[in-house]
């Protein structure tokens, strides 16, 4: 959530200064999945995979396969990605308590 | 214009020299053969490079070439440590922090010849490491300026005196406290005939001694019997800051040969008149100078005027001379013409890298690498561009002074290491958080591609002051016509602060009451804004530069048509990382790199240079790192190769760079092949 509000927050910030719409975008998409994992839905992975496929196919448009710069691109949502991996087996428990 | 031969008290030397080829340099040095007596005139030839490194730059030319061809792309891998020397030169408390060696030692006869951090000079057995002699010149810490640097010194063979008399063969040295000092190259005792005691004193005419603005750090050159030098004066204090004089020493006997002082040149040539100093705040010549000892000229790579980053109150003669290579008379100091790189220089784009004597095309040719990037190759008779120049134009006037900012600035059309200007996404970080960090800051920053000139608000100068190219100039393997360059790929995000704020935050300038050497700051007292200056853009919240690797790289210049042959990052990022630690990674990245390389003829690159403090053999063809070993400490020094005994070696200084955050280490190493 903090994550999610700090890249929108700034990234508002890029796009008045002319910049890059990813950071906000991206900002609003690891805000709801915030939201929706405090409510133990399985939704937050799949709407974190959304994000994490979009970011792959900006940061490929932006740079390639130079792999220094993927670094700040893909290293941590990769681990985030990771962890939510991580998060499924509670998250589905969470879900058929619900049902 | 054509060139006439000096006509001076030392013709005579000279033209000695150019019969018996003598030049600069030692006639003492063994011959491969000493029970076999060589000829009169082979005797008194001058030491070619090769089992010699007899000159800062190899040979006279400053090729930085070995035609030494032992160590092979085939056999490099197994090149071993042959001796590791300790200088003992280490800061002491209150030089901490501000070390960098970058020496180059000189290689005559069995012997190494070198100078340490604070001027120490030393002799050691060149295939032992076994110290013959060493000299202290107790040089006081407060004499340190940017950094305790000594890059080189220069040997010279006093033609008339008879063999083995003392100074026959003499080693000089320029010193941080601005000091001549000559040296008998066999026993290290100073020669009595130069000077008071065998040292002259640099500050005489210069004005009031201010421990730090005016230091040597570079090799001085001697040509036609006389020692020329200039001197680093501390960047951005003050206008009124000491003369960028550059002055000729007789070799013997250290008398004052000539003074070029380009804002006065007729009237101090002999030294100021009593009571006055040379022309104060002049554009100065802190690197080292190349001399064509048979046409008897010298080529002198001027930076700028003593306030680097603004302009407007800067003579015209300043104006003319500023960021040029100027072409002197080596007998008289009389110019024969000049070559600028900048108009207005606003950017502290100092001339830093020795130039190179090359033929070129049929023509006699010298190679002017630049920290923009650009690299030329001009006549060195006359001047005139060999290789074509074009001219930007209309490029940006910025709102501080519009109207001094040139619109228009000469680009070199045949080769530059400068990169296209920088986009949003080049900025960087580790995560996406501080990559946006960055990305804000680049939105905001003033940013109008290659020549912002300065503003109030953050500017973007790239490349930054560190080049392209600097001290380290590049190499010209000459067998292969292959220019050698290794550069850097980073900005500058820079800063001007008005008076009021300078004044407020303590930037006071050396000389003055309270004024201090500060790293990020300079006053510029005179002009109405002190600057701030951000070398290599890190980033306020990791530390990591803002813009994405690399940040420096290596490449192989075809010199018969520009084109570049091939283009690698040099440096991996095993001491890398956020937050200043180090990531241990075992990766090419392409670091921030200082000091040059040396080219043997067997189609080896030897540099060491980055901030990854690895010693590598790059093939000349491809670029592939063949070899490296793991340094004490950053090798920001131009390494040299010479022979002993039949065996080629390969050697660096060790020493670390205190603004490269490479450490501190006193090791001199050698290397060979294994027995």
């Amino acid at each position: 959530m903090i994550l999610g509000l700090t890249l929108f927050g700034g990234g508002a910030w890029l796009i008045s200064l002319g910049g890059s719409w990813y950071y906000a975008l991206a900002g609003v998409g690891l805000v709801l999945t915030g939201v929706l994992l405090n409510h133990g839905s399985m939704k937050a992975f799949w709407l974190y995979l959304l994000v994490w496929a979009g970011t792959l196919a900006w940061a490929w448009w932006e740079s390639g396969a130079d792999g220094w710069a993927q670094v700040p691109r893909m290293l941590s949502p990769t681990v985030i990605l990771l962890l939510m991996l991580l998060c499924i087996p509670s998250l589905s428990r969470a879900g058929q308590d619900r049902n | 214009m054509t060139f006439a031969l000096p006509r001076h008290r030392h013709l005579t030397r000279c033209t000695m020299n150019a019969v018996l080829g003598l030049a600069a340099l030692p006639a003492l040095a063994q011959m491969p053969e000493p029970d076999t007596p060589p000829a009169p005139v082979a005797a008194a030839m001058p030491i070619p490079v090769g089992t010699d490194w007899p000159y800062y730059g190899g040979d006279g030319n400053a090729q930085r070439f070995s035609p030494l061809s032992q160590i092979t792309p085939g056999n490099v891998g197994s090149l071993e440590r042959a001796f590791v020397y300790h200088t003992g030169d280490l800061p002491p408390g209150d030089t901490a922090g501000k070390y960098a060696p970058e020496t180059t030692p000189l290689k005559i006869g069995d012997s190494l010849v070198l100078c340490t951090a604070m001027n120490m000079l030393i002799s050691i057995d060149a295939a032992t490491g076994e110290e013959n002699w060493r000299f202290d010149p107790e040089v006081a810490p407060e004499a340190v300026p940017y950094g305790a640097t000594c890059r080189g010194v220069a040997a010279y063979t006093d033609p008339e005196s008879p063999e083995e008399a003392p100074c026959k063969v003499r080693v000089i040295e320029a010193t941080l406290d601005a000091r001549l000092i000559a040296l008998d190259l066999g026993t290290g005792a100073p020669c009595a005939g130069f000077g008071t005691g065998g040292q002259v004193d640099l500050w005489q005419g210069i004005g009031e001694k201010v421990p730090g603005f005016y230091a040597v750090t570079a090799a001085p050159t001697v040509v036609g019997g006389v020692i020329v030098t200039g001197a680093q004066v501390k960047d951005g204090q003050a206008e009124d800051a000491p003369s960028g004089v550059v002055r000729a020493f007789d070799a013997v006997t250290g008398e004052l040969a000539w003074a070029w002082d380009l804002a006065a040149p007729e009237d101090m040539r002999n030294g100021p008149p009593e009571g006055q100093t040379y022309t104060r705040g002049t554009p100065n010549m802190w690197t080292t100078a190349t001399a064509d000892e048979a046409r008897g000229i010298v080529y002198l790579p001027l930076g700028n005027s003593a306030v680097d980053y603004y302009g407007s109150n800067r003579s015209e003669t300043e104006n003319t001379y500023a960021t040029s290579l100027v072409a002197l008379d080596a007998g008289t100091g009389e110019e024969l013409w000049h070559f600028q790189t900048v108009r207005h220089d606003v950017w502290d784009y100092d001339l830093g890298s020795q130039a190179t004597l090359l033929e070129y095309k049929g023509q006699p040719g010298i190679l002017l690498p630049s920290k923009q990037g650009d690299l030329y190759i001009l006549n060195r008779e006359t001047g005139t561009p060999l290789t074509p120049v074009g001219e930007l134009t209309e490029l940006p006037q910025g709102d501080i002074e519009p109207d001094f900012v040139a619109d228009s600035q000469p680009v070199s059309l045949w080769a530059t290491l400068r990169k296209p200007p920088l986009t949003e996404k080049r900025m960087w970080g580790f995560t996406p958080i501080d990559q946006l960090y960055c990305r804000i800051r680049f939105r905001q920053a003033v940013y109008d591609g290659y020549l912002t000139p300065p503003s109030t608000k953050n500017y973007i100068q790239y490349p930054g002051y560190t080049g392209g190219s600097d001290w380290g100039s590049v190499a010209v393997d000459p067998k292969r016509g292959l220019l050698i360059a290794n550069y850097n790929d980073i900005p500058n995000l820079n800063r001007l602060v008005t008076r009021a704020e300078a004044d407020a935050e303590g930037m006071r300038p050396l000389g003055g009451p309270g004024g201090h050497v500060t790293s990020r700051g300079q006053p510029q007292v005179g002009a109405p804004y002190g600057v701030k200056t951000n070398a290599g853009w890190r980033s306020g919240l990791t530390d990591l530069p803002c813009t994405q690797p690399p940040y420096g790289g290596i490449t192989a210049i075809d010199l018969e048509t520009g084109e570049t042959v091939w283009d690698v990052p040099l440096g991996t990022a095993r001491r890398s990382g956020p937050f200043g630690l180090p990531s241990l990674l075992p990766f090419t990245i392409g670091t921030p790199n200082n000091g040059g390389a040396v080219v043997t003829a067997s189609g080896l690159i030897f540099i060491g240079a980055a901030t990854d403090n690895l010693f590598r053999a790059i093939d000349t063809e491809t670029g592939e790192t063949l070899w490296t070993d793991a340094l004490p400490a950053g090798g920001q020094a131009n390494p040299i190769s010479y022979e002993v005994d039949g065996r080629q070696y390969v050697l660096i200084s060790a020493g670390g760079h205190h603004a490269m955050e490479t450490g501190t280490s006193d090791a001199i190493i050698a290397y060979r092949l294994p027995d």
